[in-house]
């Protein structure tokens, strides 16, 4: 077993191009798609007011929103931009009240409605507490304002409505979740193709050598599965190591948590590959099925998309038996969702289940057909 | 030493082998010649334990060797038909390779190593790596690999396809060195009757998953001692005479190649006047007629009505 092992790492270091081919596509895919081009940037809201409202409270109240960015215009820039649909919706800020000019009624226009009515009642609620206190001096009135907003940011108690888990509204963030879906597709590429040279060594007859020499049939499967599996696990490690030591992404400190469980999804995805090799008749048989399995795997398992938005009955249930709905959802009731253990050791458990199906029938099939 | 009796290996409807028997000595160069298709690997995979036939018996040293085949994968060493190696290795950490798995180490290893190396022709590309190498050098290496064991049968699975005609030879007097030099026994599959004609003791001669024929040479050669081999050499050769030619009841077989056209006749019939007149007859400007000694490929012809690589 040794032997095999040591042949292929040979075999790695003289050749690693196809390996570190899906690891840069893996991560320039991540980079293009999660952390550039305007998605982690705020929506541009164009607004509109006298020079007290901008530097009143409403003011700061805007400057500090951590959705909008809400830029000042002149009434009539703004009333222009919304007429030429560069942005949803546009709004006159006045001390009394707003108004939102429309140019399309969307699901964003609502929230910020409601963002903006936020900062009013806000506002309202700040002058009703002002008339209580019945300060005397302007000073009196700041010191009291500024204790008032300290006291809120240190409630007694808080009320917190985590509503993500029910059908209408889900957390994403759309960096990790390139990460997480770009690394699980492409693993799939990396492994694919160490397994498929068990299907040429079969056919060239290095197989047959093998069988004839003293070596056990369970450790040359054993030699391909682990050096396999090795060159998916490092691929991953790889990748999140990139973006955790020098994009900074802090994974919210579980990047031990989120190799812990690659170990079940690689273990998967070898096996998964073990099988479509067991079902081919040939390599040109395996070049073409394995981009149509990765692809469909993605797409249906959330890879490139969060599964939340995902309205088919038809494809939510084929993302049941899809490897890579189990490792997303693990990875993220771990990084995302912060959700006990035993919501992530569900899929990691049907992801090992999935894996030990996998192998023995693609193992069984092989012996079987003498592939 | 090794026989297969009444071997079968049948593939849904397809029978690849039938009730096959055969059998090899110690020391012996025994050739299994077949077209393509003919069932010669099937036959040998069996033989060495690759494949377990559908019925029959395997023995080695007469014991049955279907469910308990170690000792005989003791002793056998592989020539694939393939091209068996890593190809991104040298020819060195190939034969590393392959040692170490029949658990050769150390000092004796890498002995082994140079002394095969040396026997192939290829010590001094021992650090090279494969896929820089000629396709007959691959081929040499192809059956090194196998004799680092130090194998007592060789099975060879026609290990001289698509080389140049120097390897080719290179390859053959290696085998014929062996087993002089070390009364290696080989099992040799070839569809190419030449060189199985230059090698074996005995042959086996198999069509279509039959055995066709068996026996030394000239055993088999005997088929045809009634019969010679006519060689007719033409520019061109029309319908007529061709159709005339195949309506004579002394020829056994015809085939016909290009400019050429062989014939197994009966050697009691005074053919050539026969064939001149037809000539004639037919404007056909007959350009050589040759007799020649009987050839293994002629007795395929006359056995299978089929050249050997059709």
């Amino acid at each position: 077993m040794r032997g095999i092992l040591l042949a292929k790492f040979t075999t790695f270091i003289r050749n690693p191009w196809v390996f570190l081919l899906f690891t840069v596509m893996s991560i320039g895919f991540t980079l293009i798609i999660g952390y550039t081009g305007g998605n982690g940037e705020k929506i541009t809201v164009p607004v509109a007011g006298a020079e007290e409202v901008r530097t009143g409270s409403i003011g700061k109240a805007l400057e500090g929103n951590e959705v909008y960015h809400f830029k000042w215009q002149e009434e009539a820039d703004m009333k222009e931009i919304v007429r030429l649909g560069e942005a949803e919706a546009g709004i006159i800020m006045e001390e009394a009240g707003y108004e939102m000019f429309i140019r399309v009624e969307t699901p964003n226009v609502q929230l910020i409605e409601q963002t903006i009515a936020d900062i009013y009642t806000e506002k309202i609620r700040e002058s009703q507490v002002l008339e209580l206190f019945q300060g005397e001096t302007a000073a009196e009135e700041k010191a009291f304002l500024t204790a008032y907003h300290e006291a809120m940011d240190q409630p007694l108690f808080e009320i917190t409505n985590d509503n993500f888990r029910n059908a209408d509204s889900y957390q994403f963030d759309q960096g990790l979740h390139a990460i997480f879906g770009f690394t699980l597709f492409f693993v799939i590429y990396t492994i694919g193709y160490n397994v498929l040279p068990i299907l040429t060594e079969k056919k060239e007859g290095i197989w047959d050598r093998m069988i004839l020499s003293p070596l056990k049939k369970w450790e040359i499967y054993l030699a391909n599965l682990v050096y396999s599996f090795f060159e998916g696990y490092l691929q991953i490690i790889i990748i999140f190591s990139v973006f955790h030591y020098f994009v900074g992404v802090d994974f919210y400190g579980e990047l031990a948590g989120i190799l812990l469980i690659m170990l079940a999804y690689t273990f998967t995805i070898v096996s998964l590959g073990i099988f479509v090799t067991a079902l081919v008749k040939n390599i040109q048989q395996f070049n073409a099925v394995l981009p149509i399995i990765s692809v469909s795997m993605a797409m249906i398992g959330g890879a490139f998309w969060p599964l939340e938005v995902v309205q088919s009955d038809i494809l939510l249930a084929l993302s049941k038996i899809n490897p890579l709905t189990y490792g997303m959802e693990a990875l993220n009731n771990l990084v995302l969702y912060n959700l006990p253990f035993e919501e992530i050791l569900m899929p990691v458990s049907i992801l090992i289940l999935m894996g030990v199906i996998f192998m023995g029938v693609g193992i069984h099939l092989m012996e079987k057909r003498h592939i | 030493m090794l026989e297969l009796i009444d071997i079968t290996k049948k593939y849904k409807q397809t029978k690849a082998v039938k009730n096959m028997n055969m059998y090899i000595e110690k020391g012996e160069i025994v050739g299994l010649l077949g077209p393509n298709g003919a069932g010669k690997s099937t036959a040998i995979s069996i033989l060495s334990s690759l494949l377990e036939p559908t019925s029959g018996d395997v023995k080695f040293r007469n014991k049955s060797m279907i469910k308990n085949p170690k000792s005989l994968r003791q002793i056998i060493g592989i020539v694939p038909q393939e091209i068996a190696l890593y190809e991104d290795l040298s020819a060195e950490e190939n034969m590393k390779f392959f040692g170490r798995i029949y658990r050769l180490k150390g000092e004796k290893l890498k002995n082994k190593i140079s002394e095969v190396l040396e026997q192939i022709g290829l010590a001094d590309r021992r650090k090279d790596v494969v896929k820089t190498f000629s396709g007959g050098m691959k081929r040499r290496l192809n059956i090194g690999v196998a004799m680092l064991h130090d194998p007592e049968i060789l099975i060879m699975d026609e290990p001289t396809v698509g080389i140049d005609p120097q390897s080719r030879n290179y390859i053959l007097q290696t085998v014929k060195r062996l087993n002089k030099e070390r009364q290696m026994t080989v099992l040799y599959t070839s569809h190419y009757m030449e060189e199985v004609e230059y090698l074996c003791d005995r042959i086996y001669i198999m069509d279509k998953g039959n055995l066709i024929a068996s026996g030394t040479k000239d055993e088999i050669k005997q088929i045809l001692a009634s019969e010679n081999t006519i060689y007719l050499k033409a520019d061109y050769w029309n319908e007529s005479f061709i159709t005339k030619l195949q309506e004579k009841p002394q020829i056994h077989q015809m085939k016909v190649e290009g400019n050429e056209i062989v014939l197994v006749v009966s050697k009691d019939v005074a053919i050539f006047s026969k064939l001149a007149h037809l000539a004639e007859e037919t404007s056909v400007q007959l350009r050589a007629v040759d007799v020649k000694q009987v050839t293994l490929e002629d007795v395929f012809l006359h056995l299978t009505g089929r050249a050997l690589r059709d």
